[in-house]
């Protein structure tokens, strides 16, 4: 059914998700656009290259998966990237936010994407996906 | 150290924390049909998309997206437990391609379940991904015993 049936260890993903909270949670501490626009490009390799070539998901095969057992569970790559190219609209909003001389909202933006980062790290939601339909919702149908 | 920003970290664990909660608590939770006295128009709904309920003890349909990793595993527990309870039917619908419904239904999340018995009278419906052992013990309360 899908169209690309590439697929990611679910590991990958709650581990990548935690180093974003972690990147983002500095980010917001030192009120640096910087650090948020380099998560944002961070986003946009995962969301164009693929998981597979995202840089947290290259940390996570080198030096997180020697250390774990073998992979159990693997799930499709397609809602991966898309929860990317959304936190990518969050981040790049937050670093412009920063950069451009409009800090709360580059902090609001970073928050919204640190409380996405967090959801998808700790309880595997992903926040991404969800909007998703909400949005098709929203959207009149166009023409077919 | 930027006290907006350490304001906004704790706004935002803050935020996490109480929509990981309700989550935990919503996600898979069964509830009554939300439009009419006893589910009428989510069953014709359901009907236009071709559920025929009559034809099992328990019809479970559920609305799924491309984008939804919990919808996979929740197709594979229904498609698992229909394999040694025959009286268990599965239909699975594409929510994007039928916004129609998913509109009319109220279908915010997915995985998103409606469970009907074989008089076509809805007996629940849930969003978000159910817990396996209670998807489990759902199925079984209404396919175990026949009558």
């Amino acid at each position: 059914m899908s169209r690309s049936s590439a697929s990611v260890d679910v590991r990958g993903p709650r581990f990548a998700a935690w180093v974003t909270s972690a990147v983002l949670a500095v980010a917001l501490l030192l009120g640096s656009g910087w650090v948020v626009a380099a998560q944002a490009v961070v986003f946009a390799v995962g969301a164009s290259a693929g998981m597979r070539r995202a840089p947290y998901a290259l940390l996570f095969r080198v030096l997180v998966a020697p250390r774990l057992g073998p992979v159990r569970e693997r799930e499709p790559e397609a809602p991966l990237r898309f929860a990317q190219f959304v936190g990518l609209l969050f981040a790049a909003t937050g670093a412009a936010g920063y950069l451009l001389g409009a800090p709360v909202v580059g902090a609001v933006a970073t928050g919204l994407a640190l409380v996405a980062a967090l959801l998808n790290a700790a309880i595997g939601f992903c926040l991404g996906c969800e909007l998703h339909l909400l949005l098709r919702r929203a959207v009149p149908a166009r023409t077919a | 150290m930027d006290a907006t920003g350490l304001i906004v970290l704790l706004a935002a664990l803050a935020v996490t924390a109480t929509v990981a909660w309700w989550l935990r608590a919503r996600s898979g939770a069964v509830r009554a049909g939300g439009k009419g006295e006893d589910g009428m128009d989510e069953t014709a709904v359901l009907s236009g998309l071709g559920v025929r309920p009559a034809e099992a003890d328990l019809t479970v349909v559920q609305f799924s997206t491309a984008f939804c990793g919990p919808c996979r595993a929740t197709r594979a527990r229904l498609q698992q437990l229909q394999r040694t309870r025959p009286g268990l039917a599965y239909v699975h619908v594409d929510a994007e391609s039928h916004l129609e419904e998913v509109r009319a239904l109220d279908v915010r999340r997915t995985p998103t379940l409606f469970y009907l018995d074989r008089a076509g009278r809805l007996l629940g419906r849930s969003s978000g991904a159910p817990r396996p052992e209670e998807l489990t013990a759902l199925v079984e309360a209404h396919t175990g015993i026949r009558e």
